[in-house]
């Protein structure tokens, strides 16, 4: 089993190393003239007045939250949909008040609003 | 006996992991510490691959670096003015201290530490200890297993999850467990917008005109934070 | 025949041997050699593909929007992709001065490998695949959280404003769209047993002699749901939010210039050319077929599902945020769990195989029956969902409507007065 993710740690290293020759290999090639205009945050012409780091919506984080209830209930149905065909009724029936319960903690979200982009 | 490739690689992937995890204590830059952390999460999933676990490496760069490290960076960015305080921590001793103390109680528990305490003429803690002869501590041989991990692990896991025998209760408990956790989450997250929650009560006030409220607003508030308001804070 | 057919297969094995021969004194050597010549042509077909797809893409959404698209280098404009490559490799790269150096510069790159790691699990003949992971359907899913972290990265790192905006509006989106994709990839899994691609694929080839059937045939509602959400994962149009000139420039990728850009460019192509890969795996029986060899009709599958892409880019007009988000996590969301519980009822109570029904009783139905029974279901829930968001559209343009009514009776009674 270790032994088939060998390969993805090669292919990952591989094409590191591919992306990294083409990115020096344009790096060798391409013109370098900076000034201090070309160097100037883009922002449609204008020079740049304050942080970058404004505050985000909270939306965001409650968005990535709700999305962290699905993959932590994706990640415990995987292995239950593996071994699906040899469940009980029963087993599944407790799957199914799993999945339930999680639909209604969207509910809830979407009852407060939390789902509102506005 | 030589050294393995699988020594080599959790070598290397032992100090990927405690490169990463000291710079995200050193340093002060939260944005990369965020990333250092994903890294290092990233080395804990190389160890499952090396303990055989497909499933919880994948599931580790799933969930630690899929979810959890978005929303350390997103909740990162939520803090206002982050860029111009240098964030302080003065508890930095005190932790190093504990997380010392802490390394040499699991070296004690788990490892092949092993520490003679001898009690005997110490007044107080001899009687408290009962000890007559020297007392050796720890000594723990490193645990193997030896047991390759079966091929089956996956659905094994699986139908332990629904098994009433083993970890039903515990399964269905995470799905109210996070039930709770979003919901506490949505109403702190309402609290702190003092503007939608006056929206909120002013909706229940008025009833029938509370659709045609949220029309109104929905018309009217910008989609995102403009950068004209961001523009606004000082340089 | 058989050696046309099995050619792929062929070639890595005498590859394979020879490597083996000529290390025949380090096994270990040997087998890391081949592992990497392998990862090597993966990753140069993707790089390749990228760069004939840039072509295709532009003359079918020209020809559908009624141009001619790239006509000038070469005939037809066919050596295009090589005149942009040039391009890329000589353009001036500017860094902002105030860019994050390590951060500005690894996002690129980080992007691109996670993208190409993707093709290391897809199979693309019998016996031809770079592994055959037993966790094949999730690992895909994962290697995509890598190029979210990427793309924080990239908004972050340039230090600009519009950068960053948009990074997170792609974050939102990204790990928004995972959810209804996970929920769909769940039926496949159950109905296999299995997350190996592999098996999925022979799933669909053979089922217990019998000829298999497509899983789009058994779960035609996750097939689409697969495809919109994949869509959205690659920040495609309609879904391309993150690019939304007149709101963010360009987005996260706003302060990237030259090859760096390029990279991104690949990261969004390769990934989309992915999830044509996969959902023709997952759904369309992957390189089974008949009469053509295998790595032909995967080609063709990938294809198909690869112009599908291109007609949603060439007609569909961009989604506002408001309405990307309402259509995940208020329709496809929802529906997918649904169809997901009905799905496994259905599964428990008319198993396909005589070990299913065994363990759970229910009444044993063949194969064919079982397709059907699930896609009555799929279609049901969707027949469902549809009328139901088209009872909610209409109560909320009848609200409007008497909004706009009541508006203009107060406009003309203070005209009035």
């Amino acid at each position: 089993m270790r032994t088939d993710f060998a390969f993805v740690g090669v292919m990952m290293v591989t094409a590191a190393l591919l992306m990294g020759v083409t990115l020096i290999a344009a790096a060798l090639l391409r013109p370098k003239k900076p000034n201090p205009a070309k160097l100037e945050t883009y922002e449609c012409g204008m020079s740049t007045v304050g942080d970058t780091w404004v505050q985000f919506r909270v939306q965001y984080y409650i968005l990535a939250l709700v999305f962290v209830l699905f993959d932590i209930e994706a990640l415990l149905l995987f292995p239950i949909a593996f071994a699906f065909n040899s469940l009980t009724l029963f087993a599944v029936a407790n799957v199914v008040l799993f999945v339930l319960v999680l639909l209604l903690a969207l509910i809830y979200a979407w009852r407060k609003g939390a789902l509102d982009w506005e | 006996m030589g050294i393995t490739v699988q020594q080599v690689i959790f070598v290397c992937l032992a100090a990927i992991v405690l490169g990463a995890a000291l710079f995200v204590v050193t340093t002060r830059n939260l944005f990369r510490g965020a990333l250092m952390l994903a890294l290092a999460f990233l080395g804990v999933a190389g160890f499952y691959v090396l303990l055989d676990l497909g499933l919880f490496a994948v599931a580790q760069v799933m969930i630690y670096i899929g979810a959890i490290s978005i929303l350390i960076i997103f909740s990162v960015m939520l803090t206002c003015g982050m860029q111009a305080m240098i964030p302080r921590n003065a508890q930095a001793g005190g932790v190093a201290i504990l997380a010392a103390l802490l390394f040499v109680l699991l070296a004690l528990v788990f490892g092949p530490v092993r520490l003679t305490l001898d009690l005997t003429g110490v007044p107080l803690l001899s009687t408290l200890f009962r000890t007559e002869t020297p007392r050796v501590v720890g000594d723990v041989p490193w645990r193997y297993n030896t047991q390759a991990v079966a091929e089956t692990y996956i659905s094994d896991f699986g139908r332990a999850l629904v098994d009433i025998n083993q970890f039903l209760l515990p399964f269905l408990l995470i799905a109210f467990l996070v039930d709770v956790v979003l919901a506490g989450a949505i109403l702190i997250a309402r609290q702190r917008k003092p503007a939608e929650v006056l929206a909120e009560q002013q909706e229940i006030a008025a009833e029938e005109a509370a659709e045609a409220a949220a029309l109104r607003t929905a018309e009217g508030a910008p989609a995102m934070p403009s950068t004209a308001a961001a523009t606004v804070a000082d340089h | 025949m058989d050696v046309i057919s099995n050619l792929l297969k062929i070639i890595s094995d005498f590859v394979a041997e020879l490597i083996r021969s000529i290390f025949g004194f380090s096994p270990f050597l040997a087998e890391l050699i081949t592992m990497g010549l392998a990862a090597v042509v993966l990753a140069t077909f993707a790089a390749l593909s990228f760069m004939g797809l840039t072509y295709v893409e532009r003359k079918v959404v020209a020809r559908i929007q009624d141009r001619i698209g790239p006509n000038q280098a070469g005939p037809f404009g066919l050596l295009q992709p090589i005149a942009d490559g040039i391009k890329m490799f000589t353009k001036e790269d500017t860094t902002p001065a105030a860019a994050d150096r390590w951060v500005y510069n690894l996002a690129p790159l980080v992007i691109a490998v996670f993208a190409l790691t993707t093709y290391a699990v897809l199979p693309f003949a019998p016996g031809v695949v770079g592994t055959n992971l037993n966790v094949g359907v999730f690992f895909i899913l994962a290697i995509g959280s890598g190029s979210i972290i990427a793309i924080l990265m990239a908004g972050w790192g340039s230090n600009n404003k519009y950068a960053l905006l948009g990074a997170f509006r792609t974050v939102a989106q990204l790990v928004g769209y995972e959810v209804p994709m996970l929920l769909n990839l769940l039926p496949v899994v159950m109905l296999t047993g299995s997350m190996s691609l592999i098996d999925i694929v022979n799933h669909q080839t053979t089922l217990d002699g019998n000829p298999g059937i497509p899983h789009i045939i058994y779960l035609p509602l996750s097939a689409l749901v697969f495809l919109i959400s994949g869509v959205a994962e690659t920040g495609r149009s309609p879904f391309d939010l993150l690019e939304a000139e007149s709101e963010i420039v360009a987005g996260f990728h706003t302060e990237y210039s030259g090859m760096k850009f390029a990279l991104f460019f690949l990261g969004e192509y390769v990934n989309a050319l992915a999830v044509s890969f996969v959902f023709a795996t997952l759904f369309l029986g992957g390189y089974a077929g008949p009469i053509l060899p295998p790595y032909i009709w995967l080609l063709l599958k990938a294809a198909l599902v690869f112009f599908v892409l291109m007609w949603l880019r060439g007609t569909l007009p961009r989604v506002r945020i408001d309405q990307m988000h309402n259509l995940n996590w208020k329709f496809l969301v929802p529906m997918s769990i649904v169809n997901l519980v009905l799905v496994m009822l259905a599964l428990k109570l008319f198993p396909a195989s005589a070990a299913a029904q065994a363990a759970s009783g229910g009444v044993l139905v063949s194969p064919g029956a079982q397709a059907v029974i699930l896609m009555l279901i799929n279609l049901a829930v969707l027949l469902v969902s549809l009328s139901l968001v088209g009872r909610a559209a209409r109560r909320l343009r009848m609200q409007e409507e008497a909004l706009l009514a009541q508006r203009r009776a107060a406009n003309m009674a203070m005209a009035r007065a």
